[in-house]
C-alpha cells in the first residue's frame, strides 16, 4: 500500500483550517473524534482526482487551486427580507431554516433544531456515524468541517403541505460546510427544499452540503435542491437517502450558473415496494461545470427507480452524468430506468454521460438512455411555419426541454418557482 | 392568387434536381388538387411553399398576391397567410398544445396588425374550433402531438390552420394514416375553411380524399413538372389508369 503525500496547496490549507478551528467546531466528544478520524482519512486520500472513478470528469484536485478559510458564522447578514431569492414567496420563507456563512440564523419561529445546538437528539448523533459516508474524500471533508446544519424530524403520520425550506447563503471568500440530518416518520408526507445561493457579491465561495435523509415505511417525500453557482465558486452537494418499505421518494435538483457544482446522490432501497422518482435540470453557462453522480442501490426486491436528467449547456459549459444502478442478487422484480439528455447550444459545450447498470439479479427490467443534441432544426421550422419567429421558437423549445423535467415536481408552488428560476437562467 | 412560375428546385446539399420548371396558378376561392406518383416532387413543392431549409431555388419564382415569397422566412410567410398542414406533423415534447397555439396565433395576429387575443377570447375560440374538429379539449393541455394517433395529429394540424386563419392553405398528404371516419372529420374541417378569400392546394397520392374535399381543378405532377391539368374528373381517370402514362412506368 502506498501512502499518498499531500502536496497541493489547497489540501494543506484545508488541513490547517481544520486544526485552527477544531476546538470551535460543534458537537461533543464523539463528534470531535469523528471529525478527527475523518480529517485523518481525508489527509491520506486528498481531494479526489480524475483517478477516482466517481470524480473521473470532475477532478477536484486539479480544479481546486486554493482552499478558502473556513467560515464559522457571524459574517454574513444575508438578505433578511428574502433569503431564498425572488422566486420564492413568503409562504416558503417565513419559516425557512437559514444558514449564513455556515451558521444557523436564529429562526423566526424557532421550531427546528440546529445541528450545532448542544442538545443534539440521539438519532441525529447516530446518523452522523453512517459508515457509508466514510469512503469518499468529499464527504470526509464535510464530516471534518461542518459548522452547522438542520436537524429535521418529521413525526409519523405528519401531513403538512407546507414545504420545509433550508437556505444556505455561503459567505463570500469563505469555505462553508453544512450537514443536514432529516428523519421522516412512518406514513408521513413531507416536502423539503434546500436552496443554495450566493447573495450579490462577486467573490468566490466554496461550500459543502451533505444531507442525510432516512425515510420510514409508507412515507411520501419530495426533496428539492436549487443551486445557483456563481463563477469561480464551488459547491459540493451530497444526499444520502435510506428508504424503508413502500416509500415514495422524489428528489429533484436544479443547478444553474457558471460555477463548479457536484451533486452526489446515493439512494439505498432497504425495504420492498419503494419508488425513487428522480428529476434534475442543469442550466450551465460560461465555463460552468455541473456533475451529477448517482448510486442507486437496489438491495431488496420489488422496487422502482426512475431518473430523468435534463441539461442545457452554452459557452464552454460542461455537464457530467454518472448514473450507477446496482441491482443486488436478492433484488428481483426491480424496475429501473434512467434517461440523461443534454441540449448543446454551443459547439464548445461538453456533456459526459456514463450510465452504469450493475445487475446481479435475473428477473429485472432495467434500461437507460442518453442523448446530446442541438436544437432540432425541423422543430424550429415547424414553429416558424406557424408564424413563430425563430428566436421565440428557440426559447420555446429550450424551455420546453427543461420543463419536461421540472414538470416532475409535484408541489405546484415549487414547480412554478423552479420554472421561473430556470427561465431566468435561460434568458441570461 | 398563388402563382408559381417555372420553378426549378434542387436539394441544397446534393445535385438532385426535384422540380424542373413547375408552373401553377391557384386563384383565391379555389381548391386545386395536386396528384402524382411517389417521388414526383409533391412534398418538395409543399416544403418550398412553406420555406423549409435544405432546398435551393435555381430558377423561377413563387408569388402570393403578387409578392414574391421565396426570400421570406417561414414565419413571415405564415404572417402573409401561408399555411402548410404537414404530412408528418412534428411532436414537440414539453410544449403544451394550448401554449403553442396561443404563441402562434398571437405571433401572426401581431404581424398582421391585429390585436392579440385575450386569454378568455383565445380559450373560447379554441374550444369552439376544437369541438368542431372533434378534438378533446383536454388533449390540448398535453404536449403538441406527443403520443397522438395519426388521426389526432392531422386534426391537430387542421385546428392550427383554423386558428391561424391563413389565406393560402397547403395540405400535404393530409389523408395519409387516416381511417375513413377521421378522414371525414378532417375533410369537414377543411371544407369549413373554404371561402372566396382563401386558396387551397391539396396534395395527395390517392383520389379518395378528393371525394370529401372536392377540388375545382386537378393537376398531375410527375417528374418535377405539371404534366396535365383538368377538372375533378381527372382524379377519377387517374384512379383507373394510374400514373403510368406520365412517368413511363407503373406507379
Amino acid at each position: 500500500m502506498t501512502v499518498q503525500t499531500l502536496n497541493t496547496k489547497a489540501e494543506q490549507a484545508i488541513l490547517r483550517s481544520f486544526e485552527d478551528n477544531a476546538a470551535k467546531l460543534p458537537g461533543g466528544k464523539p463528534v470531535a473524534a469523528l471529525r478527527r478520524a475523518a480529517i485523518g482519512a481525508f489527509a491520506s486520500k486528498g481531494l479526489p482526482s480524475r483517478r477516482v472513478e466517481e470524480f473521473k470528469y470532475t477532478d477536484l484536485k486539479a480544479n481546486v487551486k486554493e482552499a478558502l478559510p473556513l467560515a464559522t458564522g457571524g459574517a454574513v447578514a444575508g438578505d433578511a427580507a428574502n433569503p431564498a431569492g425572488a422566486h420564492f414567496g413568503t409562504e416558503f420563507t417565513a419559516d425557512a431554516v437559514v444558514f449564513a456563512g455556515g451558521r444557523g440564523v436564529p429562526a423566526k419561529s424557532g421550531q427546528r433544531h440546529f445541528l450545532a445546538d448542544a442538545n443534539l437528539p440521539a438519532w441525529a448523533a447516530a446518523a452522523l456515524e453512517d459508515v457509508d459516508l466514510k469512503v469518499s474524500a468529499d464527504l470526509l471533508l464535510n464530516t471534518a468541517l461542518f459548522t452547522d446544519g438542520a436537524v429535521i424530524d418529521v413525526p409519523a403520520g405528519a401531513a403538512d403541505d407546507a414545504p420545509i425550506v433550508i437556505v444556505s447563503l455561503p459567505a463570500e471568500g469563505r469555505m462553508t460546510a453544512l450537514r443536514h440530518v432529516i428523519r421522516i416518520g412512518k406514513g408521513a408526507k413531507a416536502t423539503i427544499v434546500e436552496i443554495e445561493r450566493a447573495e450579490d457579491g462577486a467573490g468566490a465561495r466554496q461550500s459543502s452540503g451533505l444531507t442525510q435523509i432516512t425515510i420510514d415505511d409508507d412515507a411520501v417525500v419530495e426533496h428539492i435542491k436549487v443551486v445557483e453557482a456563481r463563477k469561480g465558486s464551488l459547491h459540493l452537494s451530497h444526499w444520502q437517502a435510506n428508504l424503508g418499505a413502500n416509500v415514495t421518494y422524489k428528489p429533484f435538483q436544479l443547478t444553474i450558473g457558471e460555477g463548479l457544482v457536484r451533486n452526489g446522490l446515493n439512494v439505498l432501497f432497504n425495504g420492498q415496494h419503494s419508488t425513487l422518482d428522480h428529476g434534475a435540470a442543469s442550466i450551465m453557462h460560461g465555463t460552468g461545470h455541473a456533475d451529477s453522480t448517482l448510486v442507486i442501490d437496489h438491495k431488496v426486491p420489488h422496487c422502482t427507480s426512475r431518473e430523468l436528467f435534463k441539461t442545457v449547456l452554452d459557452g464552454q459549459a460542461r455537464a457530467v452524468f454518472q448514473g450507477r444502478v446496482i441491482v443486488r442478487p436478492d433484488a428481483q422484480k426491480t424496475d429501473g430506468k434512467q434517461m440523461a439528455q443534454a441540449l448543446m447550444l454551443s459547439p464548445d459545450a461538453e456533456f459526459d454521460s456514463k450510465p452504469e447498470l450493475e445487475i446481479y439479479a435475473d428477473d429485472v427490467v432495467c434500461g437507460h438512455g442518453s442523448t446530446a443534441a442541438e436544437i432540432d432544426p425541423d422543430m424550429i421550422f415547424y414553429c416558424m411555419s406557424r408564424g413563430i419567429p425563430a428566436a421565440v421558437a428557440r426559447v420555446l423549445l429550450i424551455e420546453s426541454f427543461v420543463a419536461e423535467a421540472i414538470e416532475k415536481i409535484e408541489h405546484e408552488g415549487l414547480r412554478e418557482a423552479l420554472g421561473g428560476i430556470a427561465r431566468d437562467s435561460l434568458a441570461a | 392568387m398563388l402563382e408559381i412560375k417555372n420553378l426549378h428546385v434542387k436539394l441544397e446539399d446534393e445535385d438532385k434536381v426535384i422540380l424542373k420548371g413547375l408552373s401553377l396558378t391557384v386563384p383565391k376561392g379555389e381548391v386545386h388538387a395536386i396528384m402524382g406518383p411517389n417521388g414526383s416532387g409533391k412534398s418538395t413543392l409543399a416544403y418550398v411553399l412553406a420555406g423549409r431549409d435544405g432546398y435551393e431555388i435555381t430558377d423561377g419564382d413563387i408569388l402570393w398576391n403578387g409578392e414574391s415569397i421565396v426570400e421570406m422566412e417561414p414565419d413571415e410567410r405564415a404572417a402573409k397567410g401561408v399555411f402548410l398542414a404537414f404530412q408528418y406533423p412534428m411532436e414537440i415534447p414539453g410544449v403544451a398544445g394550448l401554449t403553442f397555439l396561443r404563441t402562434a396565433t398571437n405571433a401572426v395576429r401581431k404581424k398582421r396588425d391585429q390585436a392579440e387575443l385575450s386569454t378568455p377570447d383565445f380559450m373560447k375560440l379554441v374550444k369552439d374550433k376544437a369541438a368542431k374538429l372533434k378534438i378533446d379539449y383536454e388533449m390540448l393541455k398535453r404536449p403538441v402531438n406527443v403520443g397522438f394517433s395519426g388521426g389526432e395529429k392531422k386534426r391537430s394540424e387542421i385546428l392550427q390552420m383554423a386558428m391561424l386563419e391563413p389565406s393560402l392553405c397547403v395540405l400535404d398528404e393530409t389523408d395519409s394514416g387516416l381511417d375513413i371516419d377521421a378522414l371525414k372529420v378532417v375533410a369537414d374541417g377543411v371544407n369549413a375553411l373554404r371561402g372566396p378569400e382563401r386558396a387551397m392546394v391539396v396534395i395527395t397520392h390517392y383520389q379518395r380524399l378528393l371525394n370529401h374535399i372536392v377540388p375545382d381543378k386537378v393537376h398531375v405532377l410527375a417528374d418535377g413538372r405539371i404534366q396535365k391539368s383538368g377538372g375533378k374528373e381527372l382524379a377519377l381517370e387517374l384512379e383507373k389508369s394510374g400514373y403510368a402514362g406520365f412517368t413511363g412506368k407503373a406507379a
